[in-house]
């Protein structure tokens, strides 16, 4: 039941990320996708993977994204 | 269960092709990146699968289990420990590319990709 | 010695680390590469050939199944890794004296990448691993970004972040490829897999195994610059610095050789495989020559001169023989050398004139005749004059589609190669015979002598390789024979 859960939430935040406007919420559910699929790897019984799924791209790849959307301009368009 | 991984099957193919989708149409530069992030994740996703055996236990090898039934019950590390690789790889590039936008950004003012990649050509006239 | 096949990798890779963390010190890390620049083309002419497992794992004989499983990473070294590992590495000590010699103040940075891109492709010769070899086309795309946007050139960050946004979507297809061969067979080692397919294991004719080799094929196109990938590939060329893109193509042809080989081992018993090669590598022959006749930057012309010459590369491997085979690696070999006589001869120029307009140039012959006469011969190897190197590989090359029975593929390749040479020919003129324009100012500007002895180096292996062909040919084929 957990993966379908955890599937609906990748997909929708991936969804979500592409059609934002504001930049930074797109940087944000990225981080977001990226969370829920360390949980996932975690039910696919990988839990070093979900460890650096989780760090990377649930923390690192966002933060990079910010920033250089902070540097950039955060509207899209 | 075969349902594990066939819920996982669709997500990683809508993962791939929402990236996809958006690497190729979306025109803003950091969405595309965002999309090429997807594609990845997508593919991970699908490795770490290949991996995954139903009603197995985690492939470490803790003090007091049976080995023969651990060999026969673990799920199969390989894949694993390829996507770990395969992660850290896609956020370097993803780095890079940020950086190369950061730099664009300064020259062009905007991230549309359009103004920002596609009209170095109409400037070099020898560019087809 | 067997211990040296790892350091062929270890060596450029931990001078690129520790370039880029003293780079501060100009003088040493000036030394520094100089150094190990020297080494890398000793180390594979020192090595014995032989295996090397990672972490000492030998193969393993499943007692059940009667099958050999190699747990480790393998290194293989041979004949052909031996000349091709040679070759990059006397490139990159060229281009790196070249680079040394420009420039007072070095860049740590650059000199990375030279050697971190160096590291890559030694890398993905030697591994047996696809996986590996998977990681190692990353870092050399990485590498190769890094070059072309490392150059002053106008418009270089935008052609570098393109490449990447388009590598970023071949990459994980190709990852996606190796995917599928891992739920297969359960390995990524190709000689496990290679012999899980001869033996019926994996059901050739399954759909998830042609998807495989179509997903793969996807990364090795892009990976080598074939069609729909042509342009980007020579737009990279022209932008890197000239000695710049004398080591991406070295790369580029690496690359594409090592990816093929392993995909011919995996997948030669599938006859799509090898119509889908001579396809691809027609169209590049084609679309290359034809484009490089409407270039009128000179850079731009010599990559896609190098794109069409990719293409007999493909055309030998395609054809599938061992004749062939080892006609399409004795083509790689050669076009590595002379296109770096190329790039690095017409970027002497670019250096003399500050100009890639070859409408705006003329004249050339009077004031720089040395590099006049050595892009002359080299632009003939290329265009397969005999007695030059690209002439031997050439014929090999048509003698072996007339003896497979394709006639219409050796009247195409004897045509490609004369439009080669009318394109060269038309840019050498306008460039070196054609009267000096006016506005045109040569007077005070030399070639840097370090240009000259790399071209002088490569001349003489071109005109050796062409003397000599079966010092080389003679390897391969025992090599070509191993894998067939």
């Amino acid at each position: 039941m957990l993966e379908i859960v955890l599937s609906i939430v990748i997909v929708l935040s991936a969804i979500l990320a592409l059609i934002q406007k504001d930049l930074l919420k797109a940087a944000i559910l990225t981080g977001f996708a990226g969370a829920a699929l360390a949980l996932l790897f975690q039910v696919l019984l990988a839990p070093d993977v979900a460890l650096t799924q989780a760090i990377v791209e649930g923390a690192i790849v966002p933060i990079f994204i910010a920033l250089a959307v902070k540097k950039t301009q955060r509207s899209d368009g | 269960m075969a349902q594990v991984q066939l819920v996982i099957l669709f997500t990683s193919v809508a993962l791939v092709v929402i990236g996809l989708y958006s690497a190729i149409f979306i025109d803003n530069i950091i969405k595309k990146i965002i999309g090429i992030s997807f594609i990845e994740e997508g593919v991970n996703l699908f490795i770490v699968a290949i991996g995954y055996k139903a009603g197995g236990v985690v492939p470490i090898l803790m003090p007091g289990m049976d080995t023969s039934w651990f060999a026969s019950n673990a799920a199969y590390p390989l894949p694993f420990g390829l996507v770990l690789t395969s992660i850290v790889i896609g956020a370097s590039t993803l780095a890079v590319m940020l950086a190369l936008v950061m730099v664009l950004y300064r020259r062009y003012g905007t991230l549309s990709t359009k103004v920002m990649l596609a009209d170095t050509s109409k400037r070099e006239e020898y560019d087809e | 010695m067997n211990e040296l096949i790892p350091l062929m990798v270890i060596v450029p890779l931990m001078a690129a680390l520790l370039i880029s963390a003293f780079s501060k010190l100009n003088k040493v890390t000036k030394i520094f590469a100089f150094v190990v620049a020297i080494c890398l083309p000793l180390i594979p002419l020192l090595s014995n050939y032989g295996l090397h497992y990672f972490g000492g794992y030998e193969p393993i004989l499943d007692n059940v199944t009667g099958m050999i499983y190699h747990p480790a990473i393998t290194y293989s070294f041979t004949f052909l890794q031996q000349i091709f590992i040679g070759a990059v590495g006397l490139l990159t000590f060229l281009v790196i004296f070249i680079y040394l010699t420009k420039y007072k103040k070095v860049s740590g940075p650059y000199l990375f990448l030279l050697f971190l891109g160096t590291a890559a492709v030694t890398a993905m010769m030697l591994t047996d691993d696809i996986f590996h070899m998977f990681v190692f086309f990353e870092i050399l795309a990485l590498a190769q970004v890094g070059i072309v946007a490392a150059s002053s050139i106008d418009y270089s960050y935008e052609m570098a972040l393109k490449y990447m946004v388009l590598g970023s979507i071949g990459s994980p297809m190709m990852l996606l490829g190796i995917g599928f061969l891992l739920a297969l067979t359960g390995s990524v080692n190709v000689t496990d897999i290679a012999v899980a397919v001869h033996n019926g294991l994996v059901d050739a004719a399954s759909p998830v195994f042609l998807l495989s080799l179509a997903l793969i094929f996807f990364g090795w196109l892009y990976a080598s610059g074939m069609p729909p990938f042509h342009t980007i590939k020579s737009g990279i060329y022209s932008k890197a610095e000239p000695h710049g893109a004398a080591l991406l193509q070295s790369f580029t042809v690496i690359s594409m050789i090592s990816i093929v080989l392993i995909m011919f081992r995996i997948y030669a018993s599938l006859p799509i495989f090898e119509v889908l090669i001579v396809f691809f590598s027609i169209l590049a022959m084609i679309l290359g020559v034809s484009l490089a006749l409407t270039q009128t930057d000179f850079r731009r012309m010599i990559g896609f001169l190098a794109v069409g010459e990719l293409g007999f590369i493909g055309l030998g491997i395609g054809l599938g023989t061992n004749f062939s085979i080892t006609a399409g690696l004795f083509q790689a070999l050669n076009e590595i050398i002379i296109t770096a006589l190329l790039f690095i001869g017409f970027g002497a120029i670019v250096n003399a004139t500050d100009e890639v307009d070859t409408r705006k140039l003329g004249g050339l012959l009077a004031y720089h005749p040395k590099v006049a006469i050595m892009l002359l011969i080299g632009g003939l190897a290329m265009a397969g004059v005999p007695p030059l190197s690209g002439f031997q590989s050439k014929l090999m090359l048509v003698q072996a589609s007339l003896s497979c029975g394709f006639p219409e593929i050796s009247i195409l390749a004897i045509m490609v190669s004369i439009a080669t040479f009318v394109v060269f020919v038309k840019t050498y003129y306008t460039m070196f015979l054609k009267p000096k324009p006016n506005d045109l100012d040569l007077e005070g500007k030399e070639v840097p002598k370090a240009m000259i002895f790399a071209m002088g180096v490569l001349l003489i292996i071109v005109i050796l390789l062409g003397i000599f062909p079966d010092v080389v040919t003679g390897g391969i084929s025992n090599f070509v024979g191993g894998i067939l």
